[in-house]
């Protein structure tokens, strides 16, 4: 490529090669996004045959929106607490089936399976766990904390997303810390092992610290897909009971198609878009931070 | 070096020619496809579609194509559905969006005014005459009727004629029950046989847009009154805790919430288990509509004797909405006027007209869909039940048109203050305080 002469000859040879993926982005990515920005500066309701241009009113509506506000602070705490959770039984699952275990193969194929189910389907069959078998047994076995269907109510229904949303993505990541497991250097590991470390003391000072950039694709990954959680609350919750599980990917959607206020929801969507766009960023920034050499 | 700069161009040359070959490919089907039907007079084929947004009569729909392609061998007509869970407004405007809309769409009839700069005027066609009264109000915007009402819906307590009997040991007369009182009674008797007297399905939009529907289009038999109702309650001048009806109708909850099936846990029902119980004779009463037969009859003992009850809101039996049952126009047919050549919207009022005058097409309405037809000219009777029972109550004017033009969200977000309230998270009036601020925030 650097050979050619002259931008004409250059720019002909990469539209060769990158042309069709450019075009395909920009028609279904760039085109859209920025067609859902000029949107927002209209009071469109979806079917409309004209657009009238409202200027900045959308975006002084979204902080006006209370409920979006209560909606993206329960999605945080969501967030949060699903981060958390699923990194840690996901690293506690790979180093488990990597201590060379029988049948480790199989676990991780099983720990792995539910990423294969459809967010929707799986949503309805645990929908049929919480409200029909978990609520046998418990009334069977005499347990309170199964007694009546978790999905009833607010605070249980939100662990119950909780719940489905670990089981769902722990095993994939899972599989992305079984790779940063296998790249530890056996060397060092013997080297210390050699030097009478504990097991304990390798994996505090020598795995966790190599393993610092399976760690930031993880929570990476886990946070963006905490934050767009739609199919796992529509089918599970649909946001209740009384829109209490409502987190803001299904409040931004039911702005726009259920209330009818697409210049609104877009609106809504582009903040929530920034927000975790900065979220995801500075975890990226500062967790680079920590990454070592072997 | 010369060879390989020729072969560059040859290369970008066939890559533009596929590019071009692939767009104008698309572009040339559809304009092939208008050209042909643009030009189709009475002889030449035509295909029309319909968009169905009731998947449960899908298979009647696709069967009644078919008799009306055989009978009308120039038309096709084919039935495009809408995903199960997915709301007709958003298909039909995601097919706007892509250009290529259906020529006939089954809405709702709250979303027929937003579509009305994009559908045909449908005034002048002949089965106008023939609609049953008010069926194409809600619909007529500046003099000029935008849709085909296709189908009646009603709601009210379904019972169980086998229950209701033991209970009162005899025949039940659903005219027995006219007051808040005869109701509790009636609880009463069925709760004395060891069954459950009803269940509350605590779905948003049965609680949000169908009960408590019932407190604006209970306020007065004329509807100019509701459409008053509903502006005042917009404007904030409408203070619910004093109001008759919606206290009426309040009471009545509060006395389902002390009698329901699932009280200990009044949130964790489904739509499924309201047709199960109520089929197995486990409770008496189910507030729910007609369309619920099919379910109900796969779990039906009670030898397919169900009806409607009214659904009381004082103790005075003269009251409006005592003796009536809630019901109207649900499904509406609408004509695309911007993709559709003239022989498509020909086709398409053909085939409208064919289920109102058509011996076949009414049978496909009344008999295969089981659907209550808005038609006075239709003397075929319903086949199941619920439908029959809501025959008679309009047969008797014993109706209260239902809200079917409430804002778009009103079902989800009241809907949520009904569960609350029948979860006891709120009080009566932290439930008419939330509906008076949710109406006063309505665009």
């Amino acid at each position: 490529m650097l050979t050619e002469k002259g931008l004409w000859t250059r720019l002909r040879t990469r539209l060769i090669f990158t042309g069709p993926t450019l075009f395909a982005f920009a028609t279904v990515m760039i085109i859209p996004f920025l067609y859902g920005i000029y949107l927002t500066f209209t009071n469109w309701d979806g079917i409309a045959v004209d657009q009238n241009f409202v200027g900045w009113d959308n975006y002084i509506g979204v902080f006006k929106d209370t409920v979006f506000w209560k909606s993206f602070g329960m999605t945080l705490e969501y967030v949060f607490i699903t981060v958390v959770l699923t990194n840690a039984v996901a690293f506690l699952l790979a180093y488990a089936v990597t201590r060379g275990m029988k049948a480790q193969g199989w676990f991780r194929a099983g720990f792995f399976l539910p990423n294969l189910v459809g967010g929707i389907v799986l949503g309805f069959i645990w929908q049929f766990i919480f409200n029909q078998v978990l609520v046998f047994a418990g009334q069977k076995m005499n347990l309170t904390l199964f007694s009546t269907s978790w999905l009833a109510d607010p605070d249980k229904a939100f662990w119950a997303l909780i719940v489905v949303t670990v089981w769902q993505y722990a095993g994939y990541m899972m599989v992305i810390y079984i790779a940063g497991l296998m790249n530890v250097p056996k060397d060092v590991m013997e080297a210390a092992s050699i030097d009478g470390a504990s097991n304990r003391k390798m994996l505090a000072r020598i795995v966790l610290p190599l393993m610092v950039p399976s760690f930031i694709v993880c929570i990476f990954l886990s946070l963006q897909r905490g934050f767009m959680v739609y199919d796992l609350n529509v089918s599970l919750t649909s946001g209740g009971p009384f829109k209490s599980t409502e987190m803001v990917s299904m409040h931004v959607y039911e702005q726009a198609f259920l209330a009818r206020d697409y210049g609104l929801g877009q609106a809504e969507a582009f903040v929530l878009f920034i927000l975790v766009a900065a979220i995801t960023l500075l975890q990226v920034y500062f967790s680079k931070k920590l990454e070592v050499e072997a | 070096m010369k060879r390989e700069q020729r072969w560059m161009k040859l290369s970008v040359l066939s890559l533009s020619l596929i590019m071009m070959l692939v767009l104008s490919a698309c572009g040339s089907k559809a304009a092939m496809e208008s050209n042909s039907s643009s030009e189709g007079s009475s002889s030449e084929s035509v295909k029309i579609t319909l968009l169905n947004s009731k998947s449960e009569i899908n298979s009647q729909l696709e069967q009644a194509a078919k008799d009306f392609h055989a009978e009308n061998p120039n038309v096709t007509l084919e039935i495009v559905p809408v995903g199960s869970g997915q709301s007709p407004f958003e298909k039909a405007s995601a097919l706007y969006a892509s250009g290529s809309p259906t020529t006939m769409m089954m809405l709702d009839t709250g979303d027929v005014e937003k579509f009305k700069d994009r559908v045909l005027d449908l005034t002048s066609e002949s089965w106008v005459k023939d609609a049953v009264e008010n069926s194409t109000a809600a619909t007529t915007f500046d003099g000029k009727n935008y849709a085909f009402p296709f189908s009646i819906e009603g709601y009210g307590f379904i019972y169980n004629q086998n229950v209701l009997d033991q209970a009162v040991g005899g025949t039940f007369d659903p005219k027995s029950v006219q007051t808040t009182a005869q109701l509790d009674e009636l609880f009463q008797k069925i709760a004395a046989t060891g069954k459950s007297p009803l269940i509350v399905s605590p779905m948003d939009w049965s609680l949000g847009a169908h009960y408590l529907g019932l407190a604006y289009g209970g306020q007065s038999p004329d509807r100019a009154k509701v459409d008053q109702f509903i502006t005042d309650l917009k404007a904030g001048q409408v203070d619910l805790s004093s109001n008759a009806v919606f206290n009426g109708l309040i009471d009545t909850f509060d006395l389902m919430k002390t009698y329901n099936i699932d009280k200990a846990s009044p949130l964790s029902g489904t739509y499924e288990r309201g047709p199960e119980v109520l089929g197995k004779g486990e409770v008496g009463i189910w507030f729910q509509g007609n369309w619920a037969w099919p379910q109900i009859s796969s779990f039906d003992t009670a030898d397919g004797k169900y009806g409607f009850l009214p659904v009381p809101v004082s103790n005075n039996p003269d009251d409006f909405g005592n003796t009536q049952i809630s019901a109207a126009v649900s499904k509406r047919i609408l004509l695309d006027k911007e993709k559709s050549t003239p022989a498509q919207q020909e086709a398409a009022k053909k085939f409208l007209e064919w289920i109102v005058y058509n011996e076949k097409g009414q049978d496909f309405l009344v008999n295969q869909a089981s659907i209550i037809p808005a038609f006075s000219n239709i003397t075929l009777e319903p086949t199941d039940p619920l439908g029959k029972s809501i025959s008679e109550y309009i047969k008797a004017g014993k109706i209260e048109e239902s809200m079917s033009t409430l804002p778009a969200d009103h079902w989800s977000k009241l809907g949520a203050s009904m569960q609350k309230y029948l979860a006891d998270v709120i009080d009566r009036a932290g439930l008419a305080s939330e509906i008076q601020a949710y109406w006063s925030n309505v665009k």
